[in-house]
């Protein structure tokens, strides 16, 4: 399963562009979408999700064109986990899966053997007669991946599921992505860093609408090798200097003053050393390369 | 079913629907039994439009009609009936109880004075608070989804209500204005020209249920 984006514009009706002139190939396997508040990422999800229409582009889902006449059989083989979604909160995790199956149109049996599957997968199975108002933010989200993989999709979507999580709960939810992302292809936005290092190789930067880099995280990495020093500075007002001069992306207090990682084209006019890169610096490099 | 009751009767609107059917027996005064109806009517037709304002809504709220768009049609517009089936259901034996409680706790004279003519008229009301609350509810549930929030279905029937719900209203529409069988003439037992004003209210439900798949699929 590969999703194809072409050209894709979508402008909203107050004139606002959040997607200009995009093109993206979205293979098989955990496939991440990074990029700032704002950038676009949300809009392209909801296009994906037919939720949105292209204002102009295709898109297209191993080969089926995104158009009215194909949505029904496109959104029969998608599940999506929006950003923020509250899932019914008088309903127990049992009830408000089988409700949502139910409404997808999946046999009752079927989809009481699929939810008790996915419930020991995500280790929510002693907590399936909760109600989903006693949930924590963690398992919430874990019943909101379970819902979006109720009805086997090939192409799962998952908007930011990592959010505002514990470090634990976090890591739970990236290995359950990486887990189901054996036999689909899913798409995993966010902005945190950490998650898609975790959990994929391929990856989209996205910037004001734009698709900054697709490709492997290695490649963006490479980029950005030579353009990352580490230098130590005595006091607070050289380290104030140096972040009106260049890009920190890290800074650390140490015995001698202060360890700061900068990110910059060329080798910056003090005594620093190359150092390695990381993925977090690779992306910051890229969006500022851009201006 | 089960699980519509629970997503559409929680706790705090069976509390406020009861509460104010409650405060309704006790506050307003009735001297006799054919002004239970005529009280009850206007009032139910507010509650049914606050009662069923988020029927839909809540999912767009919760952002759960991002994921519903991916689910048949008929599966979603089969769900939103049976919500609307549960809460008319509770709605019309909340207004059945309001007449009882009317009749106990103000103790109005019998307009018939027979057992027979009491119940064939609460019958008629019980008929027409069905369309009543049936169109109000729908008529509510319909301008939400249009505007995407619960505040345009309350805004818009409290518009229609104070419209028609009035003398100007009585004046302009008569025997088919929606609360026909509010402005009725008591006296004559045998007119039955209300009906004209609940058979409006059932024409403009089957165009607005008509309407909503339309609605759906352009509002999400």
């Amino acid at each position: 399963m590969s999703i194809q984006i072409k050209d894709l514009t979508v402008t909203f009706k107050n004139g606002v562009t959040a997607i200009r002139h995009a093109d993206l190939e979205i293979p098989k396997g955990i496939f991440g979408l990074l990029g700032e508040n704002g950038a676009g990422k949300t809009t392209l999800m909801r296009v994906l999700t037919t939720v949105l229409s292209p204002t102009a582009g295709t898109v297209s889902l191993d080969g089926m064109l995104y158009q009215e006449g194909n949505y029904a059989k496109i959104r029969k083989k998608i599940g999506y986990l929006p950003q923020e979604i509250d899932l019914y909160p008088g309903l127990t995790v049992q009830e408000c899966l089988e409700y949502m199956g139910d409404l997808s149109g999946i046999p009752k049996e079927v989809c009481r053997k699929r939810i008790a599957g996915y419930l020991e997968k995500t280790s929510l199975t002693e907590h399936r007669k909760k109600k989903m108002r006693q949930l924590s933010g963690g398992m919430k989200r874990r019943v909101g991946l379970v819902q979006a993989l109720l009805n086997e999709p090939e192409f799962l979507i998952v908007d930011e599921p990592t959010t505002g999580l514990d470090p634990e709960e976090r890591i739970r939810i990236r290995n359950l992505l990486a887990d189901f992302s054996e036999k689909r292809t899913v798409l995993f936005s966010t902005h945190v860093v950490e998650d898609l290092v975790a959990t994929c190789n391929q990856l989209a930067v996205m910037k004001k609408g734009e698709f900054l880099y697709a490709g492997s995280m290695r490649n963006l990495m490479d980029e950005a090798i030579g353009h990352v020093w580490m230098c130590e500075v005595p006091d607070d007002e050289q380290a104030r200097k140096l972040e009106r001069t260049y890009h920190v992306s890290s800074k650390q207090y140490t015995e001698s003053g202060l360890r700061m990682k900068i990110i910059c084209k060329e080798k910056p006019e003090l005594t620093c050393t190359p150092c390695n890169v990381s993925l977090e610096d690779a992306y910051i490099y890229l969006m500022n390369r851009q201006g | 079913m089960k699980k519509e009751i629970k997503i559409c009767l929680p706790l705090y609107k069976i509390v406020y629907s009861v509460f104010f059917v409650a405060v309704l027996s006790l506050i307003r005064g009735v001297g006799s039994t054919f002004e239970i109806g005529v009280t009850l009517e206007p009032l139910m037709a507010l509650l049914a439009a606050v009662f069923c304002a988020d029927t839909y809504v809540q999912e767009i709220a919760s952002k759960r009609s991002e994921v519903g768009q991916l689910y048949p049609m008929k599966n979603r517009l089969a769900s939103i009936l049976r919500r609307m089936a549960v809460q008319e259901a509770y709605l019309l034996v909340l207004a059945a109880a309001g007449y009882g409680l009317f009749l106990i706790v103000q103790k109005p004279i019998l307009f018939y004075g027979t057992r027979y003519g009491e119940w064939s008229m609460f019958g008629g009301y019980l008929a027409a608070i069905v369309v009543t609350l049936i169109f109000w509810g729908m008529l509510s549930h319909t301008l939400s989804c249009l505007f995407r929030t619960m505040w345009a279905g309350i805004g818009g029937c409290l518009i229609v209500w104070i419209l028609t719900n009035s003398t100007t209203g009585e004046q302009l529409f008569g025997k088919w204005n929606l609360f026909s069988y509010t402005f009725r003439t008591i006296e004559d037992s045998r007119d039955m020209d209300w009906l004209c004003g609940k058979l409006v209210c059932l024409v403009l439900c089957m165009v607005m249920a008509g309407m909503l798949p339309r609605i759906m699929r352009r509002r999400g």
